[in-house]
């Protein structure tokens, strides 16, 4: 039990030194000075100004802003274009990342409200893109009704028909889904669970930094034990992050 | 009408024959002046060259944490709610926030006055909900605590949508907020959160709206 403990401890340091050698980078203010303000915000007062050539180490960023330390000390707040003007020791520009391109993004992941055959629809996705036109969107979602609740998974590719539109660009897909029925007031449905298939049209468009929406129809058919399937349609608008 | 048929034959047979001849010919040599030959250099340099790695930034836009206050139930009296919440800050004004958590209900005025009646069964009491929000920061600043602390802080509002089970029943429900959130430092923060929780039921007889307000208090850490 002893030696555990001493062994975890161990670990537990060895983990604050790989923290501690955690490098930082440095650039140098390539124009006349660099202003740091007291908060990630454009409304912070300037607290403090860096001049040409000194060198301010990045910490870390949240948002458009960027937690820098001055040569003396001095913590504040810089702008992601701003620093974005500052170089490397090597004369190189810093390597300031910037917003991922809408166009050629690669994640997303959304939320947002709907309609699924006249219940309130509460939507959440995932999207992988594996060209800039062609994405594999996972969904999942729950629609609340007066006489069921259900649950809604789903897996289908999607087309952009004009991926560089940036504010409002068509979108169709198909894909397939499973249900789970919860049933609220009496009778049981006849099946629980079903295997559902879709086809869809839609739109997406930028809003800003790493922001944006989108909007779907699908018609969905249902794959019942029954002689017909059923067919519910469903609309939804979202909002979501794209990396 | 044979004629100009056996010209354009001719025609073909022609131009495939030049192609032809033309598939044995060497493609033109160029011509290139010779350089005059480099003197050998005395030190060869034999140093390998460093490879430069730039230490990458890290983005803390996250925010996770959770909260504790109390939950008015309509109807069913004022009860301690307890909840996680998770956030994304997108921008310095936008950011998308998703909440979970749960509070158990008290007895409403009927129950009370005549003890034999039960409204809702002992399990449904429980109020749970989870909600997906977006905020904006409306009135962003600085609070001051004496003559040398500054914190900076946010006013913002939230709306969103989820959904509450209570009764043993889920129901799509809408949410409206206000909250301040207080940077202790800059990767822990102190909110303080109204919201009121919106959704139809028909439990106490008649179908209506019912809202659902909530004071919290709540701790986050941005990572």
């Amino acid at each position: 039990m002893r030696s555990l403990l001493a062994l975890l401890l161990l670990q537990a340091f060895s983990v604050s030194l790989v923290h501690a050698k955690e490098q930082l980078l440095e650039v140098v203010v390539a124009e006349p000075y660099l202003e740091m303000r007291s908060g990630p915000g454009r409304g912070y007062p300037v607290v403090y100004v860096v001049g040409r050539d000194e060198v301010v180490t990045v910490l870390y960023s949240r948002t458009d802003w960027f937690k820098v330390r001055a040569p003396r000390g001095q913590e504040g707040w810089a702008r992601r274009s701003e620093l974005a003007l500052t170089k490397l020791e090597s004369g190189e520009p810093a390597p300031i990342p910037p917003y991922p391109d809408f166009a050629t993004h690669r994640w997303e992941m959304g939320a947002g409200y709907g309609v699924f055959n006249h219940q309130n629809l509460v939507t959440t996705w995932g999207d992988f893109g594996l060209t800039d036109s062609l994405d594999i969107e996972f969904v999942l979602q729950q629609a609340l009704g007066t006489i069921d609740n259900r649950y809604i998974a789903s897996v289908g590719i999607r087309h952009t028909f004009i991926p560089e539109w940036r504010w409002f660009s068509p979108t169709a897909g198909l894909g397939t889904a499973y249900q789970y029925i919860d049933d609220k007031v009496p009778p049981k449905p006849l099946q629980t669970s079903n295997q559902l298939a879709y086809v869809s049209l839609g739109a997406r468009g930028f809003i800003t930094r790493r922001f944006m929406w989108r909007a779907d129809w699908r018609k969905y058919t249902v794959f019942t034990n029954q002689n017909q399937n059923e067919e519910p349609q469903e609309w939804k608008f979202g909002l979501a992050v794209f990396f | 009408m044979e004629i100009r048929l056996s010209s354009v034959f001719l025609t073909a047979a022609l131009l495939s024959g030049c192609g032809w001849f033309h598939r044995g010919e060497k493609a033109p040599t160029q011509v290139v002046a010779e350089e005059p030959q480099a003197e050998p250099s005395i030190i060869e340099p034999q140093v390998n060259r460093r490879v430069v790695k730039t230490p990458k930034i890290k983005a803390k836009d996250f925010e996770l944490g959770g909260y504790f206050g109390a939950l008015s139930i309509q109807d069913f009296g004022t009860n301690p709610i307890y909840g996680v919440r998770a956030a994304y800050h997108v921008s310095e004004d936008i950011f998308l926030e998703g909440f979970l958590a749960r509070s158990k209900a008290g007895t409403t005025s009927i129950e009370d006055v005549f003890p034999a009646i039960t409204v809702i069964s002992d399990s449904g009491r429980h109020f749970t909900y989870y909600d997906l929000d977006v905020g904006y920061n409306v009135l962003p600043g600085e609070i001051f605590l004496g003559r040398g602390h500054a914190f900076n802080s946010a006013l913002y509002v939230t709306v969103g949508m989820g959904d509450v089970k209570f009764a043993d029943k889920d129901q799509f429900a809408l949410n409206f907020g206000v909250g301040e959130r207080l940077l202790i430092t800059d990767w822990l923060a102190m909110h303080l959160d109204v919201r009121d929780h919106v959704f139809e039921t028909d439990l106490t007889g008649r179908t209506k709206n019912v809202h659902n307000l909530e004071a919290t208090l709540g701790l986050t850490v941005f990572y």
